[in-house]
C-alpha cells in the first residue's frame, strides 16, 4: 500500500514541520522536551471528544453541544464529587455527558431538522442548565481529586478511552455501520440497517467521549465557570478541528491515530503563536484561517467534494 | 421431468406517486431454469426484480417462494430467504473492507462475545474469492482502491457465497468487459448446475436467447407473454413482442413525405468542436422533423448543445438567416427562439425542487412581467395555461417537479418552451426513460408543432423512433456526419447503423 506509506508521511511530515517551523522562530521559548510533554497532555482533551465527534461526522451529522456538554458534565461531576468522591467524579462526568449525547441523538431525530441547528439550540439549552445547577457560582474541585489529571493518571485514561474509540471503529457491528451510513446511507438502510438507530448511538458515543474529555477538563481546570451566549463554542472547535483531520486521512491511516496526531499539531500551533507573543485578535484570526485552510484542502482531496455536512 | 415452481408472483403492482410502474403482473419462474426479463425502457424489468428482492416495498399483489407466502423486508431480508441480485450500480461501500462487504449484514457469523473476528472474516471471503479465481482482490482492502469492474466482482461473491436459491442478475453484462462478462456467465450457470434459478434482464437480446431457458416480455409495467426458448425464437420475435404490434399503427407519423420544402430557419457552418465535433454544415428547414442519431459518444449531443449556445469552445457559425442573428450564446438562443430540451433533463432541463409553476415561467419572466412586476396571477394563468396544453399529469401547478414521473418532467419542459412561443426546438433525447402512452403524445404533440410551422431537432439514441418521425435523418459518427437520409427514401434500421459504425 503506497497510499498509505505516503499518508503518514504526510501526517508525520505534517507534525515534524509544524514543530520545526515555531522552533526556529523561537528557539528558546518553543520545543523543549518539557514543553512537548506539557503540549502533549494538553491535546489528550480535545483528542478523545474528537474520538467521540468522528461517530458523529462519519454520518455526515455535526454536534456543535460539545463545549456546553463539557461544562455541563464537568459541573456536576464537580458537585457530585463532594458527596461521592471519585465514584462521583468519575460517573458523574461520564453518565451526564452520555446522558446529553442520548438526548442530542432522540432530539435530532425528532425535531427531523438538520443536525447543526438541533445540536445550536441545545447548547443553549445545556449551557443554561448548566448556569441554573450553579446558581451564579464557579466551582472548583477539590485538591486530591485533581491527581486524575495529571500524569500518568490523565495518560492512562486518554490511552483507554483511545482504545475504547478504535476497538468500536474497527472490531464491532456499530463501526461497520455508521461508516456505511456515512458512505452511502440508502443502501445501508437498504441492506437492512437500522439507521435511525445507528444514528442515536453516533450521537451517544459522542457523548460519552465528550464525558471523558469534561472528566479530564476538570481536573486540569480544577475550576468549572458556567457560560452563556454561546460561549462554550469556542470548547467546540479543537474537537472539530482535530475530527476533520481524522477523517481526511481515514482511507489509509486509523482515524484515532491521526485525531491525536493532528490535535498535537492543533496544539503546538497554537502554543506557538503565543510564544511568538502575537496579540489574541492576531491569534485568532491565524486559527480561523487554518480551520479554512484544512477543510479546503480537505475538499481538494475528495475532487472538489468536500463532505457533506446535515 | 415436471418443472417445480421457485417463485410466483400474483397481480404485483407498483405505484410511485402517480405513475403505474408495475401493473398487475402475474408470472413464475422454475427451479433450475434461467429465465429471461426483456422489454423497453421504463417496462417495469427493474421494478420488478427489486421488489422481488426486496428493494422496493411492493404496493399490492403477492410473492410466493417455494409455495410460501414471501414478503421480504429488505435486501438482507431476501438474502435469508435465499434471493439476491446483482445490479447495474456500483453497490459496494467504499471505507469498507471488501470482506466486510460481501458479509455487510450478516457480521453474527464472526461475532465472538461482541467482538468481530475479523481475521476469521477475511479468511471465509478469502475461501470464496478463490472460488471464482479472484486470487488479486484481497478481502483485508478498502473497496476504493479496486476498479469498477472488480468491485462488481466482488458483488458477485457477496449475492453468491450463501448459495441463493435465486439470483437476479439486472443488466450487469453491459458494464462489463469480455472477461467480466465471461465470469458473470459463469457464475449464473453455476448457480444453474446448484439447482438454483436465475432470472437476468438484459437489453442483449442475443445474449438472452443465448443464455437462457424461457423468457417474460414486459411492456409499459403489463405481463405481455412468458415462453420457454427455443431454436426458432428470434431476436425479431423478441422485439416484435417488446415494442406490441399497436405501435406500427398510429404510433409513429404515417406519411413517408419529407417536409423539406420550407426556407431554412437555421443554419451551421463549419462547426467545429475539438475532439468532439468537425466541419459539421447542416440547415433545418421551417416546418421540418430533423433527426440525428448516432452513437452516445459520436457528438450528437453536444451539436445540441451548439444549436442552444451552449459550448463555448466552438468555431463555425450557427445562424438563423431569417432573423439575421448568429447564435452564440444562451441568451442569444432563447431571445431569438431556440428552446433547448437537454438529455439530462433532472440536472439540465429542470429545477426538480421547484413547483412546475416555477419551471414553466423561468425562461418567460420578459414576458410575464408589467413594468418591472410580475403579477401571480398572470403566472399562474400562464402556467395553467400550457401545462393543460402539454396534459401535464399533476395535483397542481405548486406540487414539485420532483414528483412528478420521466414522463410528465418532459412534458413541464415543453411547456416551459412552448409557453416561450419557440420557433425552433432542440429536444436531445426527448423519450428517454419516459413510458409508451406518454411518448405516444410527445410524438403527436411534435407532428402538432411542425404543422403550426415549428421546426424541430431531434437527437435519439433510438433509431426506430428516428424512422418513424423524422423528415431528414443525420448520422454522426466521431464528430462527423456520416449520412444523410430522407424520410421518402425509405429508412432502414440497417441503413442507419451501417453510417453510424
Amino acid at each position: 500500500m503506497k497510499n498509505k506509506v505516503k499518508s503518514l508521511v504526510l501526517l508525520l511530515g505534517l507534525l515534524v514541520a509544524t514543530y520545526l517551523v515555531f522552533f526556529i522562530l523561537q528557539p528558546t521559548r518553543f520545543g523543549s522536551a518539557e514543553s512537548l510533554f506539557i503540549l502533549l497532555q494538553q491535546c489528550l482533551l480535545p483528542s478523545i471528544a474528537a474520538c467521540g465527534f468522528y461517530f458523529v461526522l462519519t454520518m455526515g451529522l455535526f454536534d456543535f453541544s460539545i463545549g456546553a456538554n463539557i461544562i455541563l458534565s464537568a459541573l456536576v461531576a464537580c458537585m457530585l464529587s463532594v458527596q461521592f468522591g471519585f465514584v462521583g467524579l468519575v460517573i458523574g462526568a461520564i453518565l451526564v455527558g452520555t446522558l446529553v449525547g442520548v438526548a442530542n441523538g432522540f432530539l435530532y431525530l425528532k425535531f427531523k431538522i438538520p443536525s447543526i441547528i438541533a445540536t445550536v439550540g441545545l447548547m443553549i439549552i445545556y449551557e443554561c442548565v448548566a448556569s441554573y445547577l450553579a446558581g451564579g457560582n464557579s466551582y472548583v474541585l477539590a485538591e486530591e481529586y485533581r491527581i486524575l489529571g495529571q500524569a500518568p493518571w490523565n495518560i492512562i485514561i486518554a490511552v483507554i478511552a483511545f482504545a475504547i474509540a478504535m476497538f468500536i471503529i474497527k472490531f464491532t457491528r456499530t463501526g461497520i455501520y455508521i461508516k456505511a451510513i456515512g458512505k452511502n446511507e440508502p443502501m445501508a438502510q437498504n441492506m437492512g440497517v437500522n439507521v435511525s438507530k445507528y444514528k442515536v448511538i453516533g450521537f451517544i458515543l459522542c457523548g460519552f467521549f465528550t464525558g471523558i474529555t469534561a472528566l479530564l477538563t476538570i481536573c486540569y481546570s480544577s475550576t468549572v465557570i458556567p457560560v452563556q451566549g454561546m460561549s462554550s463554542m469556542s470548547r467546540n472547535f479543537t474537537p472539530i478541528m482535530g475530527c476533520f483531520i481524522g477523517l481526511a486521512f481515514k482511507k489509509y491511516v486509523n482515524p484515532v491515530i491521526s485525531i491525536i496526531i493532528g490535535e498535537f499539531i492543533i496544539a503546538m500551533i497554537i502554543s506557538g503563536i503565543m510564544t511568538n507573543g502575537l496579540d489574541s485578535t492576531l491569534q485568532n484570526t491565524i486559527i480561523g484561517v487554518i480551520l479554512l485552510v484544512i477543510v479546503a484542502a480537505m475538499g481538494l482531496k475528495n475532487k472538489g467534494k468536500a463532505e457533506v455536512v446535515k | 421431468m415436471s418443472k417445480e415452481v421457485l417463485i410466483r408472483t400474483q397481480d404485483l403492482s407498483k405505484t410511485f406517486g402517480t405513475t403505474k410502474a408495475v401493473k398487475q403482473v402475474s408470472f413464475e419462474v422454475y427451479k433450475g431454469e434461467i429465465h429471461g426479463l426483456i422489454g423497453e425502457n421504463g417496462s417495469g424489468k427493474s421494478t420488478i426484480t427489486n421488489m422481488i428482492t426486496g428493494i422496493h416495498t411492493v404496493t399490492s399483489g403477492e410473492m410466493f417462494l417455494e409455495g410460501q407466502k414471501y414478503e421480504p423486508k429488505n435486501q438482507l431480508d431476501a438474502n435469508r430467504h435465499g434471493v439476491s441480485i446483482i445490479v447495474q450500480e456500483m453497490n459496494t461501500i467504499e471505507d469498507l473492507t471488501v470482506a466486510e462487504n460481501i458479509f455487510f449484514g450478516n457480521e453474527e457469523l464472526f461475532i465472538r462475545n461482541g467482538v468481530i473476528d475479523s481475521k476469521a472474516m477475511n479468511k471465509k471471503a478469502r475461501e470464496y474469492l478463490d472460488v471464482f479465481g479472484f486470487d488479486k482482490i484481497n478481502p483485508a482492502d478498502d473497496v476504493v482502491h479496486y476498479t469498477f469492474e472488480e468491485r462488481k466482482m466482488i458483488e458477485l461473491v457477496k449475492a453468491t457465497y450463501f448459495n441463493p436459491k435465486l439470483l437476479v442478475v439486472d443488466e450487469t453484462t453491459t458494464a462489463l468487459s469480455h472477461d467480466g462478462r465471461e465470469k458473470l456467465y459463469e457464475l449464473i450457470r453455476h448457480v444453474k448446475n446448484r439447482g438454483g434459478s436465475v432470472i437476468v434482464i438484459s437489453h442483449d437480446l442475443q445474449e438472452v436467447l443465448e443464455l437462457c431457458d424461457s423468457i417474460t416480455v414486459l411492456r409499459d409495467g403489463e405481463h405481455i407473454k412468458s415462453f420457454p426458448v427455443t431454436d426458432e425464437i428470434t431476436e425479431d420475435d423478441l422485439k416484435k413482442h417488446m415494442v406490441g404490434r399497436e405501435l406500427s399503427g398510429k404510433y409513429y407519423r404515417e406519411d413517408t413525405h419529407s417536409n423539406i420544402e420550407g426556407e431554412v430557419v437555421m443554419s451551421l457552418k463549419d462547426v467545429n468542436v475539438e475532439g468532439i465535433l468537425s466541419n459539421i454544415n447542416l440547415e433545418l428547414h421551417k416546418g421540418e422533423i430533423l433527426g440525428i442519431g448516432g452513437l452516445t459518444e459520436s457528438g450528437m449531443h453536444e451539436l445540441g448543445k451548439v444549436m442552444f449556445g451552449a459550448l463555448e469552445n466552438q468555431t463555425g457559425t450557427v445562424s438563423l438567416p431569417q432573423k439575421n442573428v448568429e447564435i452564440g450564446s444562451i441568451k442569444t438562443a432563447i431571445a431569438s427562439g431556440v428552446a433547448y430540451a437537454s438529455k439530462n433533463r433532472d440536472q439540465e432541463g429542470l429545477m426538480i425542487n421547484a413547483s412546475i409553476l416555477d419551471n414553466v415561467c423561468l425562461s418567460s419572466m420578459d414576458k410575464l412581467q408589467r413594468k418591472g412586476f410580475i403579477s401571480p396571477k398572470r403566472e399562474r394563468r400562464f402556467t395553467n395555461e400550457y401545462a393543460t396544453k402539454m396534459n401535464v399529469k399533476m395535483e397542481n401547478i405548486n406540487q414539485f417537479v420532483s414528483a412528478l414521473s420521466g414522463g410528465n418532467k418532459q412534458k413541464v419542459v415543453l411547456a416551459k418552451w412552448l409557453g416561450r412561443d419557440s420557433d425552433i426546438l432542440v429536444l436531445d433525447s426527448p423519450t428517454r426513460g419516459i413510458d409508451v402512452m406518454v411518448k405516444a403524445s410527445i410524438y403527436e404533440l411534435m407532428q402538432e408543432l411542425t404543422k403550426q410551422g415549428k421546426s424541430i431537432v431531434m437527437i435519439s439514441e433510438e433509431i426506430l423512433e428516428l424512422i418513424g418521425m423524422c423528415d431528414r435523418l443525420v448520422v454522426l459518427k466521431d464528430g462527423e456526419i456520416t449520412g444523410e437520409l430522407l424520410r421518402e427514401e425509405g429508412l432502414s434500421e440497417e441503413k442507419i447503423i451501417h453510417y453510424m459504425i
